[in-house]
């Protein structure tokens, strides 16, 4: 056997890995959506589709999926917009400290979700840091809501997904050169037209990438909705959980997981695509 | 007053000086080569020139008007990058219109003018290509034709050919020169290719330590090096230690030789400016003579080097090919012409 | 075969044997599953190490199991091969857990103790395990709210806009609430809940979150809010343990009992045990000793309980008269029901 015919061995670990703790638990969640509840709530076992006709008869789910649409369209554009420069100054910085500030950014990826969504509470809270720094100045009277709101959801999640998009930039700046911006300045391109002729055409396959791993972290995402949604933001990741931890209708769930993986499927195809498109 | 003048620049990175001390003034219509080895500066020099970084010290002066503190883009320099920097999200035809989009020219025009660039470094058809489905060759020339369409005040060529293969680079040797020539435009050339900096330009400054060493045309470089640096670094020479002998003559490989004796110092003679002569022919009173064995002789093409070994090492003497090499073990004797001696100092080290 | 008849023999003795005699063979370990933090301190302390002295041969582990729905769930997940013997859970998840076969039922023949129970502690779990704590909802409020809430009309009160923490259906005190308000606004939710749903419409503008973590207590001790919905029982031991810095209310509009129903797990793999551990459970020391260490109701009609604690629980007659009687089970049919116009018209109130 040559080498190169038994490189595939290196993949055997992980896979075994990924049957038992991902495969496997994802067949129990198929079983799970063709069983059916009854009145009170027990399950019922079967080979049905009552459930998932239920399901996505009920506007809810529609509803539901918009939602998730919309908190992971605004929190990843909000996160691209700050993500964006920091990687670009990162990417292009010769200082010495760019280790330590790459470390720096990418450092809320290390803390706890839990733990970062109750740092938001405090700063965002109706006592919070924000509110009274605006008080304190008299700007308002009565404390802005920005949590417990869709308002501090998106919040919580752009910030919660803005590490991953910086390194899914860096990674991906791979064909932005230095050299390239320099000749349009020296084509007599202003540093704002270079940035809008050069930096940022080459920087959209990069910028797909990223929006991607941003859209499908905030669609999966569950702590974040759930500490900071004060129980008014429902979205698909919330709505599993609820049906199968408050509700015990793991059918419920069960259809809706896979619906949404079918959605994150989908999603992480579309972008690649795309990336794909821009990196010609 | 000279059309582009540079005084006094200086840049450092730190602790590190880039360029020490440059000063340089170059006439309209001139091509100038800045020829030395890596780190001795001469890129820096022409990056502060296109405004691409900022001089500690020093003034540039374009035109009559200083141009030290003006941003790159409104500086009018063709910058040509080593590794030509073309757009690849842009085709050709639009990489070539770059510089004129900037400048609001109108689109008539500016597709006239494209077609003229491409014209020029002939790669008219190609305007829809993307950079990376052309050869390196025609990549450089599309480079040099953007760096041209916007009539730059000053063309600026950074290490422009030393991507391209032996033949073509070459060719486009030729074909630069004589653009520069028909357009008459100032050009500034960093190089470490001395064979360039000699057939493309028509004054050469060798940097070294980031200041220039010398500066004149390929004749006074070649023949009249300033420094010892300018004398090893441009063209071959051999490098002779000087002695002294019982009378006070200066000596090489303990045989008499007509310089001035001076302490710590090396006679340096080009190998083209030898011949090699019969031992029993005496030495002209205008010539200077070394006697040795040949070592051996090696036919390159254009030429036949000669390696000869005297008492206290060897010389290389380079003969027109076609012409008979002696062969190896013979004693002969090596003359030159005096005029052809140049002692300079040993380094302190 | 000697050993086979041994047992056989063994297993027929255990059987004629009274109880007190039986209790004395037990050995080995059982698995509780009930919630975490302060009811597992408190039950252990009350409940599980007076059994284990009584059965030095018997080891309880106590294993958090979450929610309620979270631990049917578990014992869902190991049906084939149950990891746990006992299970002390709300009557609608347990509800759940015995019309899927997970618990067992219990008979007054095998558990006289069963004859002790309140009738409403026997009819929560029907056949299957009966009720072992009774609680209520209360409304908790921030001991310096001046003035202090006296009714559950009050939380309409304006001064208390954005400062209410409540938790929304399909949470239980969602339901309870539902319920509570229906019939404060002088309806019946058996009928209808459109009065409840009108009132809390009014309501959510001014609620501050709809899913308060970890719970309301908590929020109102650090200061997000000053009113939320409770469990009577944590509402008076947080009380305690903070120097009284909260304070629960039973509105006199009425409230609804929450009800713990302790489950002996089908297949139990130490169901003597187990089945000890349940009768020991619903004994009237083990009531008396918990319902005067953290205010659950007692269930055992006969437990002897200190005139105080009592007071501070459903059980006193004073309180026990405003509870609205509510079958959970019939609740559990409307639930997703209430829960849809919950989201549509009170939460969708509030964005």
């Amino acid at each position: 056997m040559t080498a190169s015919r038994r490189l595939p061995l290196l993949l055997i670990p992980a896979t075994l890995l990924l049957l038992v703790v991902y495969v496997w638990p994802s067949l129990g969640l198929f079983r799970n959506a063709f069983n059916e509840v009854g009145p009170t709530g027990a399950m019922v076992e079967a080979w049905s589709l009552a459930t998932a006709r239920a399901t996505f008869h009920d506007s809810f789910t529609f509803e539901l999926t918009l939602n998730s649409l919309w908190l992971s369209a605004v929190s990843t554009l909000i996160a691209l917009c700050l993500a964006y420069p920091v990687s670009l100054f990162l990417f292009r910085t010769d200082s010495r400290f760019r280790g330590l500030l790459a470390v720096v950014a990418i450092l809320p990826m290390l803390v706890s979700g839990v733990v970062r969504v109750f740092g938001w509470l405090a700063i965002l809270g109706d006592r919070g840091l924000v509110n009274t720094t605006l008080q304190s100045l008299g700007l308002i009277t009565t404390p802005l809501k920005l949590v417990f709101n869709w308002t501090g959801v998106t919040i919580g999640l752009a910030e919660s997904i803005m590490p991953y998009m910086i390194l899914a930039l860096l990674a991906g700046f791979g064909r932005l050169d230095r050299t390239l911006e320099e000749a349009a300045r020296s084509l007599g391109a202003s540093p704002f037209r270079t940035f809008r002729r050069v930096t940022l055409p080459l920087s959209l396959p990069a910028i797909a990438l990223a929006a991607g791993l941003g859209f499908v972290l905030s669609m999966s995402a569950y702590i974040t909705p759930k500490l900071l949604g004060g129980g008014r933001v429902f979205v698909l990741a919330t709505e599993i959980f609820e049906q199968a931890t408050t509700n015990t209708n793991w059918p419920v769930a069960a259809v809706l997981a896979i619906y949404t993986l079918i959605l994150l499927l989908v999603l992480l195809v579309v972008s690649n695509l795309v990336a794909r498109r821009l990196q010609r | 007053m000279s059309y582009l003048e540079l005084a006094g620049l200086q840049k450092r990175y730190g602790n590190s000086v880039a360029v020490d001390d440059v000063s340089l003034l170059v006439e309209q219509g001139e091509a100038v080569a800045l020829l030395g080895p890596s780190g001795c500066g001469k890129t820096t020099t022409l990056r502060m020139l296109a405004g691409l970084i900022e001089p500690n010290h020093g003034t540039m002066t374009l035109d009559g008007s200083e141009i030290t503190r003006l941003p790159a883009h409104k500086r009018n320099m063709g910058y040509v990058f080593q590794s030509y920097a073309l757009f690849p999200h842009l085709s050709v035809g639009r990489n070539i219109a770059f510089g004129l989009e900037e400048r609001g020219v109108s689109r008539a025009e500016i597709d006239k003018r494209v077609q003229e660039g491409l014209a020029l470094v002939r790669l008219s058809g190609l305007e829809q290509r993307r950079p990376k489905e052309l050869s390196g060759g025609q990549q450089q020339r599309v480079a040099l034709a953007r760096a041209l369409v916007i009539q730059p005040s000053v063309l600026l060529l950074d290490e422009s050919l030393s991507n391209l293969d032996a033949k073509l680079r070459d060719a486009m040797r030729h074909e630069i020169r004589s653009i520069q020539r028909t357009l008459g435009i100032t050009t500034l050339f960093v190089t470490h290719d001395q064979v360039e900096a000699l057939t493309m330009c028509d004054r050469i400054a060798v940097m070294h330590r980031g200041r220039i060493a010398q500066i004149g045309n390929a004749e006074d470089i070649y023949d009249r090096p300033a420094t010892r640096f300018v004398a090893e670094f441009v063209g071959r020479a051999n490098v002779l230690p000087l002695a002294r002998d019982a009378q006070g003559r200066a000596t090489v490989w303990e045989q008499p030789v007509p310089v001035e004796p001076t302490q710590n110092a090396d006679l340096f003679v080009r190998p083209q400016r030898m011949r090699i002569v019969p031992v029993s022919e005496p030495a002209g009173g205008d010539t200077a003579r070394l006697t040795g064995r040949v070592l051996r002789s090696v036919f390159v093409g254009d030429h036949v080097e000669v390696l000869v070994e005297g008492a206290g090492g060897q010389l290389t003497v380079e003969m027109p090919s076609g012409s008979t090499a002696p062969t190896e073990g013979t004693e002969v004797a090596v003359v030159w012409p005096r005029a052809e001696s140049r002692v300079f100092a040993r380094e302190a080290t | 075969m000697l050993t086979r008849r041994l047992v056989i023999q063994s297993g027929l003795a255990t059987i004629a044997m009274p109880a007190v005699l039986r209790a004395q063979t037990l050995s080995g370990q059982i698995t509780l599953m009930s919630y975490a933090g302060i009811f597992q301190d408190n039950y252990t302390k009350a409940v599980i190490e007076p059994f284990q002295q009584a059965h030095p041969g018997v080891k309880v582990n106590f294993v958090p199991g979450g929610s309620s729905a979270q631990m049917v769930g578990s014992v869902r997940a190991q049906k084939a091969d149950p990891q746990t013997d006992v299970v002390i859970m709300d009557v609608t998840t347990s509800s759940i857990g015995n019309l899927e076969g997970l618990f067992e039922k219990l008979t007054p023949a095998e558990f006289p103790v069963l004859n002790e129970l309140l009738p409403e502690a026997r009819a929560a779990g029907g056949e299957f395990g009966p009720a072992v704590t009774f609680d209520h909802l209360v409304i908790v409020q921030d001991a310096a709210l001046n003035p202090q809430i006296a009714k559950l009309a009050d939380l309409w009160r304006p001064d208390l806009k954005g400062q209410i923490a409540l938790a929304a259906p399909p949470n239980i005190q969602g339901l309870a609430l539902t319920a509570m308000t229906e019939k404060m606004a002088g309806g019946d939710y058996r009928k209808s809940i459109d009065a409840a749903m009108k009132k809390l419409k009014e309501l959510a503008p001014g609620v501050n979150t709809f899913d308060p973590n970890p719970d309301g207590y908590s929020l109102i001790l650090n200061g997000v809010a000053k009113v939320a919905t409770g469990w009577n029982a944590r509402a008076q031991l947080y009380s305690d343990q903070t120097g009284g810095k909260i304070n629960a209310l039973l509105p006199p509009e009425g409230s609804v009992f929450q009800v713990n129903t302790i489950n002996l797990t089908a297949g139990s793999k130490n169901r003597a045990a187990a089945a000890a551990f349940v009768a020991h459970a619903l004994s009237q020391g083990a009531q008396k000793a918990f319902t005067e260490r953290m205010f659950y109701a007692p269930t055992n009609g006969m437990a002897d309980i200190d005139a105080k604690a009592l007071g501070r629980t459903a059980a006193s007659p004073e309180n026990r008269a405003r509870m609205i009687p509510v079958d959970w089970n019939e609740i559990l049919k409307v639930r997703d029901q209430w829960n849809n116009r919950w989201r549509r018209e009170v939460i969708a109130a509030a964005r």
